[in-house]
């Protein structure tokens, strides 16, 4: 019975783990992992293991399939932080908006602005990733975007607004703040 | 089986982190090459006639508890490095747009 068993599971791993190397999707291939996970967890006990099954059951079917969730989800944000007061980046008015559209349907992101001051901002919200401020300069009441230097998302925004006469852009190096 | 078996995935999971284009993939198959040495490791330990290493009667053989006290460590030190690799995933996607490997080699040179 116990080897008709472990003959079966080892078949299934096999299969399981050829699934995950076809598979196109990435959800598909986190819920396929999640499965992989408790057929070896079988395999760990028919090795006469039964400490090392529970462990993996918890951490490898439910902890880690959440953080690759998790994570997921999280990569396609595109954070802005709005500073300016007028209809800059209201949706589907501003000239800002649709140029900010256009450059996250470019690169399949999805365009999160939040209009919160940044002094505001306590604990952990202050070291979340943001990855464009939008302000209003007072001198000369053109608009400006700030961006970290060093990424290639930027220099393409950089190349998108070259045209458009009252929008500029400042780089920030990585060890310098926003603000 | 079992060593052949190991033996197997481990050659599925190399294979899938050549062919792979995608991080998130690259990530699951170095998971599942690690499942795979974790199995080798316990059927080592293992004994065809031994119990589960519970010990109430000092008379019955169990099989080898060592080997499964070190691969419980290696689950947990496995699941905390996808986590960081899961993170520097991230950080690549922002500032590159991508996570496909050959887009990456292209705007990087």
């Amino acid at each position: 019975m116990n080897t008709l068993i472990g003959n079966m599971m080892q078949v299934l791993l096999i299969i399981t783990t050829i699934v995950i190397i076809k598979s196109k999707s990435n959800i598909k291939l986190v819920v396929f992992f999640s499965l992989f996970s408790l057929i070896a967890a079988i395999l760990y006990y028919l090795n006469k293991s039964p400490d090392v099954a529970l462990a993996e059951v918890a951490i490898g079917s439910a902890i880690m399939p959440l953080i690759f969730i998790v994570s997921i989800s999280r990569q396609r944000e595109f954070v802005v932080i709005n500073h300016t007061e007028d209809d800059f980046l209201d949706n589907k008015v501003g000239t800002g908006y649709n140029l900010l559209m256009d450059f996250t349907k470019y690169y399949n992101l999805k365009l999160r602005i939040y209009n919160i001051d940044l002094n505001s901002l306590k604990g952990i919200f202050r070291s979340r990733n943001v990855d464009l401020i939008v302000e209003k300069s007072k001198a000369d009441g053109k608009y400006v975007l700030k961006g970290k230097e060093s990424t290639v998302l930027i220099n393409k925004l950089e190349q998108m607004i070259k045209d458009i006469p009252n929008i500029y852009i400042i780089k920030i190096s990585e060890a310098e703040t926003y603000d | 089986m079992s060593p052949l078996l190991s033996f197997i995935i481990v050659l599925i999971g190399i294979y899938g982190l050549v062919i792979s284009k995608n991080i998130i993939k690259s990530i699951v198959c170095l998971n599942i090459t690690q499942t795979a040495v974790i199995l080798l490791f316990l059927n080592f330990g293992n004994l065809s006639d031994g119990n589960i290493p519970i010990i109430h009667d000092s008379s019955i053989n169990i099989v080898d508890p060592l080997p499964q006290a070190l691969m419980i460590t290696a689950i947990v030190i496995g699941s905390s490095i996808t986590a960081l690799s899961l993170i520097i995933s991230i950080k690549i996607f922002h500032y590159y747009g991508t996570l496909n490997w050959e887009k990456l080699l292209e705007r990087e040179g």
